[in-house]
């Protein structure tokens, strides 16, 4: 019950500081509408050509951009994490009474509902260019992206915790990113890519989540793979999450 | 004495590439209730690393930790809901407002919403910051800021309130006007342990203190009584003669019998005596003799400074400079 109210308390803290921070907000509205609006003209002449997915190049792009968003936002969550660190605000936190995992949690639940709020603009955003809208898909892909930024979080947070400063912190996670968002096919299919690309891409666990959302949008349920996104990702969240609260209880005991 | 903390042989070390580094060794304090204790020693001392085991931030490697009647090392939670802390770093979310930041403190402590913000708006009137109680904490100056720490570390009314480095980077004007505030949170019953590396701090403020070095007690006791029982009166003394002259004087001056301790200080020598008054005379009389002119003659009263000096052989205002602490 206190657990429950001290997460509350710091989720509504951390929504404030992102809500009257606004260049983040800026650059958080703009990114994902300047991808559609200047990254999916460049592929109108794709669709149809071998290896594109089925449907419209919209259904393929925009869930790539949730993916990508997804990705994204959990994973730079460390980045205040180190901020908090240097200015002192965990310190104060770890001092009062409140819940551990409170502190850990809380920031995380509020940077998936900025993130839910960030993927409304681009599904709608994308309604306006003519994507087809299923809602059941998307609402079972809302739980998809909730897992892999949650687990991008807590890996995110983690890591900040151990590093403790930014210009390490800033190496791994780019490090980490940038081959982990080119072999998933976020922004152009991996389907069109050479044989080793789509066999490395299956180690790679953005990937399932980029494949099942493509499927998602345009309403496939069936498809093989929606079941594997959360064959991989389920499994893989919980052991991030572990892990990650056993760093954090160590740094914040 | 109404003991409120007390340790006993506190111990840490923290491994490092050359092997572990000993930082507290075998510290052991009594604090009253109701006392300003100061723990005053150079960066690097330990100072931070003890206060962090007392408010449960580290674990204690050794020894035993009591505050308000709990045992810290088993019941980290009791402890946190008894104290409060103010860190160097002060911890205030920058882009909320004073109340909305002494607000949520208060309810993280378990308060409810009513009690919490009527609690924010006394807090505020007792430390002078009603008038920028809903301006973002980005906006307010240093001193502003140091106050709206401290009223985040009372906000729970806590027995002990720790507070690490005070008046770090306050000028000496916001300083005086912390310390008086923390007089008056002596005086509404709160005790307080802080760290300072200060001496006119430690000097002002505390009722007794103790003064660490590498890890260790150095010495403890009221700012009165330690520069009464361990330093004499200083005398400082300037030679009209080049550097020969000076060490000539030192040599001389050494093996008097009313001085306890000389020590070269810029252009001159600085010496600890018995009794400053009739030891003034003796030495005019004595370098007369030996034709050694002066230039300036004075009788200072002792520091906390001369403390340091002639318990370690070193100035606080030159030991640990360049340490990790000063780093951080």
């Amino acid at each position: 019950m206190k657990t429950i109210r001290d997460i509350g308390l710091l989720f509504h803290r951390y929504t404030l500081q992102m809500l009257r921070n606004p260049v983040w907000l800026f650059v958080g509205f703009s990114t994902p509408i300047l991808y559609l609006a200047l990254f999916t003209p460049l592929l109108k002449h794709f669709a149809g050509v071998p290896g594109f997915p089925k449907g419209s190049v919209l259904d393929v792009f925009l869930p790539g951009i949730l993916s990508l968003l997804a990705f994204a936002s959990g994973s730079s969550m460390g980045f205040s994490t180190i901020f908090e660190l240097q200015t002192g605000v965990i310190e104060r936190f770890r001092v009062t009474p409140a819940s551990r995992f409170a502190i850990l949690i809380g920031p995380i639940l509020s940077g998936l509902m900025m993130m839910m709020v960030f993927d409304t603009v681009v599904v709608a955003v994308g309604y306006g260019f003519g994507f087809q809208v299923h809602w059941l898909g998307l609402l079972l892909l809302a739980v998809l992206l909730g897992i892999l930024a949650g687990m991008m979080a807590a890996f995110s947070i983690a890591t900040a915790l151990v590093t403790k400063d930014i210009s390490s912190f800033a190496a791994i996670i780019n490090g980490i990113n940038l081959p982990l968002l080119l072999l998933a096919g976020v922004l152009l299919p991996i389907s069109l890519g050479p044989l080793w690309m789509r066999v490395i891409a299956h180690f790679n666990p953005l990937y399932y989540l980029v494949q099942a959302s493509r499927a998602l949008a345009v309403g496939s349920f069936s498809s093989p793979a929606v079941w594997q996104a959360f064959a991989v990702l389920v499994p893989l969240c919980a052991v991030v999450l572990l892990w990650a609260t056993r760093v954090f209880r160590k740094a914040v005991a | 004495m109404n003991t409120i903390i007390s340790t006993t042989d506190l111990k840490k070390s923290f491994g490092s590439k050359r092997g572990p580094i000993e930082a507290v060794r075998g510290i052991s304090i009594e604090v009253g209730r109701g006392e300003i204790f100061g723990f005053l020693g150079p960066n690097g001392a330990g100072k931070t690393t003890t206060l962090r085991m007392l408010t449960t931030l580290l674990p204690i490697d050794s020894g035993s930790a009591t505050v308000a009647g709990v045992d810290v090392a088993s019941q980290p939670k009791l402890v946190r809901a008894r104290i409060g802390y103010v860190s160097q770093l002060g911890g205030a979310d920058d882009l909320a407002t004073g109340r909305e930041n002494l607000i949520l403190q208060g309810r993280l402590y378990g308060g409810d919403l009513a009690s919490v913000t009527a609690r924010a708006e006394t807090l505020m009137e007792i430390l002078d910051l009603t008038e920028f109680a809903d301006r973002r904490v980005k906006t307010y100056s240093g001193g502003q800021r140091r106050r709206l720490d401290v009223a985040l570390g009372i906000v729970h009314e806590p027995e002990v309130l720790f507070l690490d480095e005070p008046s770090t980077g306050l000028d000496p004007q916001n300083r005086a006007n912390l310390w008086e505030h923390v007089r008056m949170l002596q005086a509404r019953g709160t005790t307080i342990f802080l760290t300072t590396h200060y001496l006119e701090e430690a000097d002002a403020l505390c009722d007794r203190l103790m003064i660490i070095d590498h890890g260790q007690i150095v010495i403890e006791g009221s700012p009165r009584d330690l520069k009464r029982e361990v330093a004499g009166d200083a005398v400082v003394l300037n030679l009209h003669d080049s550097d020969s002259v000076v060490a000539r004087a030192r040599t001389l001056l050494t093996e008097q019998p009313y001085v306890r301790e000389v020590s070269v200080e810029g252009d001159g020598l600085r010496l600890y005596v018995e009794d400053g008054s009739t030891a003034l005379p003796q030495l005019m009389r004595l370098l007369d003799s030996e034709r050694i002119a002066i230039k300036s003659i004075s009788l200072s009263e002792p520091t906390l400074d001369d403390v340091f000096l002639r318990k370690t052989g070193r100035s606080l205002r030159d030991a640990g400079t360049n340490s990790k602490e000063d780093a951080a």
